[in-house]
């Protein structure tokens, strides 16, 4: 796991939290885990795949997702109903977008995969062999938690013009 | 809505896969369309797909079937799941969603793969949000594979690009 892609991940999630959410955040001590991530009750999946690759999880309480939905979207939630569980699994994929373009501008370019949501705590998520990198955040939108499991890949970004046997597509 | 002609380079991928690595025949059982979060078995595989087809794969099994299969691959008995067999699921999920995405190739459709992750836990949901799931289960002798896909076709213009919404609360 090269820790220069942590930054930019960290930096995405502080800017995103406090443009939509309006919350300041700190980092807490890092840690690398080799051991499969126990999840919490609520954890966002998302994939890279390009210059750098694996999987991102952003994990928190019950109570955190709540709290952090009721703030992004303006309304007071009382239940983690559809509307909030996608504002959570959108966040996701906004701080990892942002963190993208962060990367790629150091040379690291990626797609990322669309948001899984994750819900109920005590399953077992394994990376496999990419070790994790734990960040904890924590400030009023906390605590949450972002687990990198990411390495440099092979550049595999779609390029159209070198498959010329994909027939383009009327929507 | 996810797009039925995603589905055969699944199944067959599972079929050929299956026989290949593991010496078992598998029967497509009956197909399902859901919205709602998938409840999770024992093990569940995840694989991402960027590119001209987008979203999410998932593979479910019990426990016993996922040590019988990886037993089978490594030629090898499995008799709990410890860190191997944990990699031999996963990576099992890896092959048949890697033979997948040359079959949607050949359809026109190209795609990339992300690296696996694994679930062990029953009972978690699981949420592919709005990208509706086909639901296959896959019969074999050494028990069940279910494969959800939830996959659509990128928007023209947007299988190179990450589509980031500029703030969330308008989004939503």
């Amino acid at each position: 796991m090269n820790v220069k892609f942590l930054n930019p991940f960290v930096e995405a999630a502080f800017e995103v939290l406090q443009s939509e959410a309006g919350c300041t955040m700190t980092r807490a001590e890092l840690r690398l885990e080799k051991e499969p991530y126990v999840s919490d009750d609520v954890t966002v999946i998302i994939s890279l795949i390009g210059r750098v690759e694996g999987n991102v999880f952003y994990s928190m309480s019950a109570d955190t997702a709540l709290r952090l939905a009721s703030r992004m979207l303006g309304e007071n939630l009382d239940e983690f109903d559809m509307l909030a569980q996608s504002g959570i699994a959108e966040l996701g994929n906004v701080i990892t977008g942002k963190a993208s373009v962060k990367l790629s501008q150091a040379g690291f370019a990626a797609t990322i995969s669309p948001p899984t949501l994750m819900q109920g705590q005590g399953a077992t998520i394994s990376t496999l062999d990419y070790p994790r990198l734990v960040v904890p955040l924590k400030g009023d939108c906390g605590p949450l938690v972002i687990h990198l499991a990411l390495r440099e890949g092979a550049d595999r970004t779609f390029n159209p013009a070198h498959n010329p046997v994909a027939p383009t597509h009327i929507q | 809505m996810t797009n039925v002609k995603f589905l055969n380079p699944f199944v067959d991928a599972v079929v050929d896969v299956l026989k290949a690595e593991c010496g078992v025949e598998a029967r497509r059982g009956q197909l399902s369309l859901q919205k709602l979060a998938l409840t999770t078995d024992d093990l569940t595989v995840l694989i991402s797909l960027v590119g001209q087809v987008q979203g999410v794969v998932l593979y479910g099994l019990s426990t016993q079937t996922g040590l019988d299969l990886v037993s089978r691959v490594m030629e090898q008995p499995f008799h709990e799941l410890d860190s191997l067999a944990q990699s031999g699921v996963a990576e099992l999920g890896n092959v048949i969603t890697g033979r997948a995405t040359v079959k949607l190739s050949q359809a026109g459709y190209e795609a990339n793969i992300s690296p696996p992750t694994l679930i062990v836990g029953k009972g978690t949901q699981v949420s592919t949000l709005d990208f509706t799931r086909i639901v296959v289960p896959l019969e074999t002798e050494l028990g069940t594979l279910v494969i959800h896909l939830a996959l659509r076709e990128s928007p023209p213009g947007q299988a190179r690009e990450n589509f980031v919404p500029v703030n969330i609360a308008t989004k939503a």
